[in-house]
């Protein structure tokens, strides 16, 4: 295979799970999310990424391209009911000594379950956190920031998606937990409406959702829209509407029958009921 | 013979599991934030081209920095409720992170010193329930004071009538410095020495800044300088109950906490 054959394949798009199976009929406004959630490079978080393009070797003086190459960084099956603020957990070696053999070692990040405040749905919430997510809220001055401010691909975890969602939609309704409190109310409104101007109400909808969720909810919107009949149900309605047809039909021609007799009887002389 | 050895065999051998199980050999594992770097640089790839498969030694890290072991500073917060030892709400307070996250932001004390909240605390109202109080260390005082059963000492040989001084020298002794004026008696003058009102309670009024008002509880205690007539250590005197100075101001002492 020639080099330019093989620059070529560098140029076609990864497939993934959205390009196959039910991915390709979901909604453009989950394609969006998914996009931004998964398609996207995070913020390196357990690396400090070179600035430039090039670098200079102070010894030789030699020039080298800066590529940074991201530490791969693993998550978890908790992490998704959990808020690790973009850590992970690192597997790699250590060398703790020039004539010591490498080591295998995880660089786990420090959990403690706390609270977080969400000032629009006007809750706490109970979660496991770690110290970098508490900074990320200092930061931002609030848990609602952080979470609206932040890109999914650096939120990652579907726990903070789906309050990220329910926030969203609080916002577009006009922050109903405040009812009771029209001056808190607005002064809420006010403050986070800035928000809403990146996302229209079906993306809101759809934001969120793991790729399964999203599916399951499709699925369940398809069939709401087009409810799929069984067939003995078609079968049987149309049995009984033939049968009250032909009853009907029946019934008609019964009355035409003694419609026509009606004159004969008016002159019978040996009827019951004599008309004169 | 053989069977000692064969058991010394299995001594050493048991040992020997126990002294290289990798719990043993292996340091506790930090469990914090990191930032790592690789100690072997990873190769170059060419433009628009996939990345190189990375090897073993691509994978050896070594530790940057660790977040979590760095002094974080202070966070600067604004307060909408009054705070024992901090201060009255739209005060603008600086704190360390843990105990403004766990003892302010969630409980709702306080906001973040954005300069939104700034300006909407700049010209901070104070309703007219709003409880406000002289200093932040004024409650805390005052809860203090009405802790202690102070013990007036006064002598058995000459006679006396209690005084803001006599107050002022107790509280001294306890390690609180009270101006006289702060002090205030019962009105019925306490003359001695009386045996009978040894150990018995009676309150004064400590005001705190001109502003913040407490009841001390105050027990009488003869001394003399005649060691055949001292009266004898009570050991805990604070915690029996002699009865007070006054029986018909009974109900107003407050109730002793020990």
């Amino acid at each position: 295979m020639s080099s330019q054959a093989i620059k070529s394949l560098a140029l076609y798009k990864r497939v993934t799970e959205i390009d196959r199976g039910l991915g390709p009929r979901l909604p453009e406004a989950y394609k969006k999310f998914y996009k931004e959630w998964k398609l996207t490079e995070p913020a390196a978080v357990h690396s400090i990424p070179e600035e430039g393009k090039w670098r200079r070797d102070e010894v030789t003086g030699q020039v080298f391209p800066i590529q940074n190459h991201p530490i791969p960084v693993r998550y978890p099956a908790e992490y998704n009911n959990q808020i690790w603020g973009g850590e992970g957990v690192v597997q790699g070696f250590e060398k703790r000594h020039k004539y010591n053999r490498r080591v295998p070692h995880f660089w786990v990040p420090a959990l403690k379950r706390s609270a977080v405040y969400s000032e629009v749905l006007n809750k706490h919430v109970s979660v496991i956190i770690t110290e970098r997510a508490v900074q990320q809220i200092h930061e931002n001055y609030g848990f609602d920031h952080y979470l609206l401010k932040t890109l999914a691909c650096d939120l990652k975890s579907l726990l903070a998606l789906s309050l990220k969602r329910k926030i969203l939609q609080e916002l577009s309704q006009g922050c109903p937990a405040y009812a009771n409190n029209p001056e808190k109310q607005q002064m809420i409104l006010n403050r986070y409406k800035k928000y809403l101007e990146a996302y229209t109400p079906e993306e809101i909808n759809w934001y969120g959702y793991s790729f399964e969720d999203a599916c399951t909810k499709y699925k369940n919107l398809i069939e709401t829209q087009n409810p799929v009949v069984p067939l003995k149900v078609v079968y049987r309605a149309e049995l009984i509407e033939k049968l009250k047809t032909a009853a009907e039909s029946a019934i008609q021609e019964d009355k035409d029958i003694s419609g026509a007799a009606s004159w004969i009887q008016k002159i019978n002389p040996f009827s019951k009921k004599h008309e004169t | 013979m053989l069977k000692t050895c064969n058991k010394i065999t299995s001594l050493v051998h048991q040992l020997g599991n126990l002294l290289l199980k990798p719990e043993a050999v292996l340091h506790q594992q930090l469990r914090t934030t990191f930032i790592l770097k690789r100690k072997h640089a990873a190769p170059l790839h060419k433009k628009g081209m996939p990345l190189k498969r990375l090897r073993a030694k691509h994978y050896i890290y070594e530790l940057v920095k660790d977040t979590d072991r760095e002094k974080k500073p202070n966070l600067d917060l604004i307060l909408t409720h009054y705070v024992d030892n901090l201060g009255n709400p739209g005060d603008k307070v600086s704190v360390k992170n843990k105990f403004a996250y766990d003892r302010l932001l969630l409980p709702g004390l306080a906001v973040y010193a954005t300069p939104e909240n700034l300006e909407l605390y700049k010209d901070y109202k104070r309703s007219e329930d709003e409880v406000v109080h002289s200093s932040p260390y004024a409650v805390e005082t005052a809860k203090e004071l009405s802790k202690k059963v102070l013990s007036v000492v006064m002598n058995m040989d000459n006679p006396w009538t209690i005084q803001p001084w006599h107050i002022k020298a107790s509280f001294r002794k306890c390690g609180y410095v009270i101006p006289e004026d702060a002090v205030t008696l019962p009105a019925q003058p306490i003359t001695g020495p009386n045996i009978e009102m040894e150990d018995k309670e009676f309150f004064i009024t400590v005001t705190i800044n001109n502003f913040e008002t407490v009841d001390v509880r105050c027990r009488i205690h003869h001394w003399t300088t005649d060691l055949a007539a001292r009266l004898p250590h009570i050991h805990e005197f604070w915690k029996e109950n002699k009865g007070t100075v006054f029986p018909a101001n009974d109900s107003n002492l407050p109730e002793k906490e020990i």
